[in-house]
């Protein structure tokens, strides 16, 4: 009688998954088609449309200059910026479900810090070897996750205060370490780092693009399988336990999946604020806390909140540029706190 | 509670007012320098008013073109201090270093005991020439924002350090070479140019740098021209868009290897297709200084070699 009704249930919220990740598919499809239409350089739309449409295979009337600001300057930042958001919310939503707290993102962990400390050691050290930066920032985010760890883990077990504590006793430090590198850096490469520290899309046409794409449809679906067992965890590691779900194994899985996202994408991009806690907090809103729905959604999420901050950021003051991740706070906080008051 | 906090708090403002009142008279006894006879008044480019002694012997500079200009009108003895930055001329170097541009240490600098410490916009000091201006210590800011600006610096602080006609004459000599450049380029057509200061991001020169007006008067057309700003963030399709006919790239001085190619937005420009993407030494460029003739002249040579046949 129970199993049925269970799987009764479970039939519902596989047909409700569905119809919310088509919801959301469909908006990030127009939001992508309309992003590439904006720009500091007026493309003809219907041209680009049909351009869009069949994928860059023909030029549709375009000129050379066009097609070229299309397909090979605008549309890798908007993927970019969607695998970005994309990594960001999922590495939040899962850190949210596995350590039941709502404070924890990566930023707040200190992931994307220590993620940012290895990218720098990589570009200081490596500079020649773009390869190197993901997997230092993969390096960085994951020793960062497992000091933060064993830091809330006191005698009584993480407390939901001391991860956070950890948390932002990490980031202090390891943005103590940045601010030296870079007052230690000569003049001429700070620049690029201080904009690259608040968040910047703009090194999307480089080799690396494939990366940080391939890692936020990988992370985001393995995470999504262990949703099930999130859902188990977040009643407490001791009745997850005796409902059959290997603690431990999960425990490793998200940390070793939200480190390569974190990871990944802070090396393409820096540090892009806010999205970690924002969006999966925002899905979790409209979508419920079921996270087999709220992890793939917060993915979707993500990529559009992105891609909307940076289609901002190129946009509102062109030809200038801002870096993206002060759009994201900029709208971030003050959406977070509508919808609080609002719940 | 460890400790009454009232009490605490008291003793410890008492304390405080101890200490600002030494600091205080160290302050009027050290460093002030107000001279005891007619005060010398000069404004800055930030509109300030710049009170300074009749021989002015103590000399900081805050950035590499205002150690060049020290030195170029034959000032180089009255300089003790300067940046980590500062590498020309060569004596430049052995001057004590009070902090790079970006971060310069206050306690040095006061322990220098300089009648003036030279600051440029271009090193964003605005808190710190606040600090300096409260212990007493003038400060003379430059914001040069053409050529003509430039010169104007030169005379300035040949004022300030007493070298006014050295000063002078450096700067109808560096005026007639402008000039030089501006007669042999009368005939030759105006090249639309693009100004890199870095590939990624993506830095030009916009409307309120120096480097605009250099360009101009090398016979380019700075696609970059109107921009808001003196080193703006530049978007990469705009620069794609702007088809430019000439690249120019500041490397191959303090630079080093850096900005030696050109940002990929522009690979398919006229100019990376014809080959018109010319190296020139980033100090002669980005130092609002003497050398910034040399940059002018070097631009021009490369952007029209048939001129200066």
């Amino acid at each position: 009688m129970t199993s049925l009704r269970q799987a009764n249930q479970n039939r519902v919220t596989l047909r409700r998954t569905i119809i919310t990740l088509l919801v959301l598919v469909a908006a990030l499809v127009i939001v992508v088609g309309t992003a590439s239409l904006l720009g500091s350089e007026r493309l003809p739309v219907s041209n680009s449309l049909c351009a869009l449409t069949t994928l860059g295979t023909r030029q549709c009337g375009l000129t050379s200059d066009h097609f070229d600001i299309l397909f090979q300057i605008r549309l890798p930042r908007i993927l970019l910026a969607a695998a970005v958001g994309g990594s960001l919310a999922t590495a939040g939503a899962s850190y949210q479900a596995l350590l039941r707290n709502p404070l924890a993102e990566p930023y707040l962990l200190g992931v994307s810090n220590g993620a940012a400390v290895g990218t720098m050691l990589a570009l200081l050290f490596f500079g020649s070897l773009e390869w190197s930066r993901p997997l230092m920032a993969f390096a960085g985010a994951l020793v960062a996750t497992f000091a933060v760890y064993r830091l809330a883990r006191g005698r009584v077990g993480a407390t939901p205060e001391r991860l956070i504590l950890a948390g932002v006793i990490v980031t202090t430090f390891l943005s103590s370490i940045i601010v030296f590198v870079t007052t230690m850096m000569d003049a001429t490469r700070i620049r690029s780092f201080t904009f690259w520290l608040l968040g910047d899309l703009s090194g999307a046409n480089t080799g690396l693009l494939p990366v940080p794409i391939a890692v936020v449809v990988v992370g985001a679906i393995i995470l999504s399988l262990n949703a099930r067992s999130l859902n188990l965890l977040m009643l407490g590691e001791r009745d997850a336990f005796d409902l059959g779900v290997e603690v431990g194994r999960v425990r490793v899985t998200i940390f070793l999946i939200a480190s390569l996202l974190v990871g990944s994408s802070v090396a393409a991009s820096g540090s892009v604020g806010y999205v970690g806690l924002v969006v999966p907090h925002l899905t979790r809103l409209s979508v419920g806390s079921d996270n087999r729905i709220s992890i793939p959604s917060a993915t979707l999420g993500g990529a559009l909140f992105v891609i909307i901050a940076d289609t901002i950021a190129r946009t509102v003051i062109a030809p200038r540029e801002l870096p993206v991740g002060a759009i994201t706070a900029l709208i971030g906080a003050p959406l977070f706190i509508y919808l609080l008051k609002r719940v | 509670m460890f400790f009454n906090s009232s009490r605490f708090i008291k003793s410890l403002s008492l304390l405080l007012i101890a200490l600002l009142s030494v600091s205080g008279c160290s302050r009027s006894s050290a460093v002030l320098n107000k001279p005891s006879t007619n005060p010398r008044r000069i404004t800055d480019d930030a509109g300030r008013e710049v009170f300074l002694p009749d021989r002015v012997d103590r000399v900081i500079s805050l950035a590499p073109n205002l150690t060049e200009i020290v030195f170029a009108v034959g000032a180089g003895r009255s300089l003790v201090g300067d940046t980590t930055y500062c590498d020309y001329p060569v004596e430049a170097k052995n001057i004590e270093k009070v902090g790079d541009t970006q971060h310069p240490n206050l306690e040095r600098i006061i322990a220098l005991k300089p009648q003036v410490v030279l600051v440029s916009t271009a090193s964003q000091l605005e808190v710190f020439t606040e600090q300096l201006r409260s212990h007493n210590i003038a400060v003379f800011v430059t914001d040069p924002h053409d050529l003509e600006g430039v010169f104007r610096s030169i005379e300035q602080v040949g004022k300030i350090v007493g070298y006014m006609e050295q000063a002078t004459a450096l700067v109808s000599s560096l005026r007639a070479r402008a000039m030089a450049v501006d007669n042999a380029l009368k005939q030759s057509p105006r090249i639309r140019t693009f100004y890199q200061l870095s590939a990624e991001p993506l830095y030009t020169a916009g409307h309120d740098s120096f480097v605009t007006d250099l360009l101009e008067r090398a016979g380019a057309d700075s696609v970059t021209a109107n921009v808001p700003g003196a080193w703006p963030r530049y978007s990469a399709e705009a620069a794609l868009a702007a088809r430019p006919d000439a690249i120019i790239l500041p490397t191959g001085g303090s630079m080093g290897e850096g900005n030696g190619t050109i940002a990929k937005a522009l690979a398919t420009s006229p100019a990376a297709k014809t080959g018109r993407v010319y190296k020139i030494n980033d100090d002669h460029l980005v130092r609002p200084g003497p050398r910034a003739v040399e940059g002018l002249e070097e631009m021009a040579r490369a952007l029209h070699p048939e001129a200066f046949k």
